[in-house]
């Protein structure tokens, strides 16, 4: 794990002593090789999990989400060089720290076996995160959104401190090898009911359950775009990570304290799901659409079932690309009109055809079309809380409807229609924009040859 | 102040403290706080005007009254145990009044009131002197005695100065009042510990006094006192918004930086000793300090606050020296990885 460690660190130094006109390149570059080395986890020979040592190691559920984290450093770097080209160079290189900061600290967090060490790279995510939103976002909002952001993941995480810890005291160790062969039932008691939310609400929080949810939208919005990448593509999956691996110690309070839980997250789905169709902020109907597919991802870690586990994986590694995609089209608009409004660049198609192409794929992906993985994520969890339950199939199936009619909507508004006249001056798409959702794109297309690899470890 | 007699009275203030750190009879600790608290009142009064008097009074007479609340402990320990040696205190009542005595000298809660008003009247070296060095003798003693303070008073009185510490700070915009009031929250972490992990107490103090060193030095080069001036940090000498940020965060205990060490060990320490909600409520209460020091670093480094057009032509005139900064700075927020070395603080 060292060999895409240590390289990571060492982009730092790299952008710190790269000239001015070579840090983009340098950065890029070496990034995409770092997520080369990466690629070379997914190939996982059983059903145990790579032991690289006793500090990290990667199993079926963490290798895709490692792979995307290290795809996704080089797509940020290509999507910032527009709104960092007027800043000062030393701005430019502590944007890139930050953001290779935050890429060490997820790499680590995907690949730690020891719970606590888990715990402060989580918290330790929090950091760059918050610089990165405070300091490079756009709008006088952006200071709320960063105490927003980071006052709902401490009060969830720090009773998660405490738990672990209290864990480790009766279990003797945390480290995640040793508990999987370890695992005994949690006896029925009321402070067993605390601990098994205090555990949990950390990642509730992280995910983002609906009740707990305020902040995402203010965080997403205001971040820069390699903010938002980050943060819906990674951070997000953090939260989903954090539950797959807890909840196996958690049984079998699960059974009951799910429910509360569960009722949220499918009541809620449906909640951002339709506020998607009211809203007028591009990223902020992106922000919600994540808010409900994380739902599902809660929906299907909570009910436990291997199908429903294989769901939950794929849907993260779907959704991660998807809405990372979203957001940098988003982003392509708010570069050539500066406002997050949809309807004041509609009708681009006629403007930007190829961008075009790239939205068509996007909303088709984020609405679940068959074959993408995204359909294959959804369909899993559909089908897993139907067994649990038959009565969710009512609210699993508005709930795809909805995504599809607020998919459609964003497409139709931004791309359909006749443009409007004070936009026929804007820039055409750069190389690297369409590089960018290449690059997004051609992962989710190519997994949906081979979806077993992002299946993850009950495939 | 002549520099020799500046001398003497700091050496008196650092032989004050020694002789309490290193004494064993009662009566010596007593005169050790005594000579503390004589030399130290003209460095609280470097410069001559009625804020630092009213400071310097305040200081004294709070100190005054803990140090005969001290003697009164001493004697009566004197009477049940009948010798002078600094071991455990045997008696209660002893024990609790010698507990309320040192809790007034180290400024928790209840008798936190002197702390804020007398770091806001006196100078920012001095108040560097008194938050840090004069936390280490009364902190001392309290090691000492650990064995038998009575937990509900010290706990109690370490979870309300956490939460005075951290909902004091909230309104406040004098720089040296925050730091009084974060130096009155940290202060109850150390004692929450201290019966039942001293070592963790002193790890505490370690951390804390190298992270208050680093924001009283940061604070000193930019001869900044409130809240408004520290933002025009980013005109003088940008390098240094950085360093705030960090050290900030560091206070406020956001892995991975070194003031979460302390934290997480205390955390540690009372669930192992099966007590759950306590830590809770302390973690979360530590929540609010961390919103007053995110509010010094949005305006100090996040944001690059409206200034005046020749705030940028300062730094050209700012030439302080600071001490040691770079170290400091670098222990205070790089310290987490080392944690497994704090066996050898026992």
């Amino acid at each position: 794990m060292l060999k895409i460690i240590i390289p990571t660190i060492m982009l730092m130094p790299l952008t710190w002593l790269s000239k001015k006109n070579m840090i983009w390149i340098n950065t890029t570059t070496y990034s995409l090789l770092i997520s080369l080395i990466s690629l070379s986890l997914l190939n996982q020979p059983s059903n145990n999990s790579l032991n690289f040592s006793l500090m990290f190691f990667s199993d079926p559920l963490s290798a895709p989400l490692l792979v995307l984290t290290t795809w996704l450093l080089p797509l940020m770097l290509m999507a910032s060089q527009h709104h960092l080209s007027k800043e000062p160079l030393i701005r430019k290189k502590l944007y890139i720290t930050m953001l290779t900061m935050l890429q060490t600290f997820l790499i680590m967090t995907f690949t730690a076996t020891e719970l606590i060490s888990f715990y402060i790279l989580f918290e330790a995510t929090l950091v760059p995160t918050l610089i990165i939103i405070t300091r490079w976002g756009n709008q006088t909002e952006r200071l709320n959104a960063g105490l927003y952001f980071l006052f709902y993941t401490l009060m969830g995480s720090l009773p998660l401190l405490v738990a672990l810890i209290s864990i480790q005291n009766l279990t003797g160790s945390l480290n995640f090898l040793l508990i999987q062969y370890w695992n005994q039932a949690l006896p029925d008691s009321w402070s067993n009911i605390f601990l098994w939310l205090a555990c949990m609400m950390a990642f509730m929080v992280k995910m983002p359950l609906y009740g707990l949810h305020l902040w995402l939208p203010k965080a997403h919005v205001e971040a820069p775009i390699a903010g938002s990448m980050v943060l819906a593509a990674i951070l997000l999956k953090l939260g989903g990570y954090g539950m797959l691996r807890i909840t196996t110690m958690l049984n079998p309070q699960t059974s009951f304290m799910a429910y509360p839980f569960l009722m949220l997250s499918l009541w809620g789905m449906i909640m951002t799901s339709s506020i998607c169709l009211r809203q007028t902020d591009l990223k902020s109907l992106i922000a919600y659409s994540s808010v409900s597919h994380m739902a599902l991802v809660i929906v299907a870690v909570l009910i436990q079932t291997p199908w429903s586990y294989m769901g939950a994986t794929a849907l993260m590694i779907a959704h991660g690309l998807t809405s990372s995609m979203l957001f940098c089209l988003a982003n392509s608009n708010y570069e050539r009109t500066h406002s997050r409004t949809m309807i004041l660049a509609r009708g681009l198609q006629t403007l930007l055809p190829l961008m075009a192409a790239w939205w068509l794929l996007a909303s088709l992906t984020n609405l679940a079309l068959p074959p993408s993985i995204n359909l294959i994520g959804e369909l899993f969890v559909v089908m897993s809380s139907f067994s649990w339950s038959n009565i969710t199939i009512i609210l699993m199936g508005t709930n795809i409807t909805i995504t599809a009619l607020y998919s459609l909507y964003m497409l139709i508004t931004t791309q359909r229609g006749k443009y409007t006249h004070h936009i026929n001056s804007i820039k055409p798409s750069f190389t690297r924009e369409n590089a960018l959702m290449a690059l997004h794109m051609t992962p989710l297309l190519l997994l949906s040859l081979n979806p077993k690899i992002i299946l993850g470890f009950t495939y | 102040m002549n520099p020799l007699i500046f001398t003497t009275i700091l050496m008196t203030v650092l032989l004050g403290t020694m002789i309490v750190m290193m004494s064993s009879h009662w009566l010596m600790i007593w005169i050790g706080f005594e000579m503390n608290l004589l030399a130290i009142i003209p460095i609280l009064m470097k410069k001559y005007n009625p804020r630092t008097m009213e400071a310097s009074t305040k200081y004294f007479l709070t100190q005054a009254t803990a140090s005969m609340l001290l003697m009164m402990a001493i004697i009566i320990n004197l009477m049940h145990s009948g010798q002078w040696t600094i071991t455990k205190v045997f008696n209660p009542t002893a024990s609790i009044i010698m507990t309320s005595a040192l809790a007034m000298k180290l400024g928790l809660t209840p008798f936190h009131f002197w702390v804020p008003e007398v770091t806001q009247g006196i100078s920012l070296t001095s108040g560097l002197i008194l938050l840090t060095w004069q936390k280490l003798a009364p902190m001392s003693i309290l090691y000492q005695i650990s064995p038998s303070i009575n937990l509900n008073i010290l706990l109690t009185m370490a979870v309300l100065s956490i939460l005075v510490g951290g909902w004091g700070g909230l309104n406040q915009t004098q720089l040296r009042k925050i730091m009084a009031y974060s130096s009155i929250a940290h202060m109850g972490w150390m004692t929450a510990v201290l019966v039942y992990n001293p070592t963790l107490t002193m790890l505490n103090m370690l951390i804390y006094i190298m992270m208050t060193l680093t924001m009283f030095m940061l604070f000193i080069h930019s001869s900044s006192t409130t809240t408004l001036s520290l933002s025009h940090t980013w005109n003088k000498t940008p390098l240094t918004t950085t360093l705030i940020l960090i050290t900030l965060l560091s206070m406020g205990g956001l892995p991975p930086l070194s003031g979460f060490m302390p934290k997480w060990m205390i955390i540690q320490e009372l669930t192992k000793n099966n007590s759950i909600i306590l830590p809770t409520l302390m973690a979360i209460m530590a929540l609010l300090n961390l919103y007053f020091y995110m509010r010094l670093t949005y305006s100090t480094s996040l944001t690059m606050f409206p200034s005046t057009n020749n705030m940028k032509m300062k730094w050209q005139f700012e030439t302080k020296r600071i001490t040691l900064l770079p170290p400091l700075i670098v222990m205070s927020s790089l310290l987490l990885p080392l944690t497994p070395m704090l066996s050898i603080l026992d």
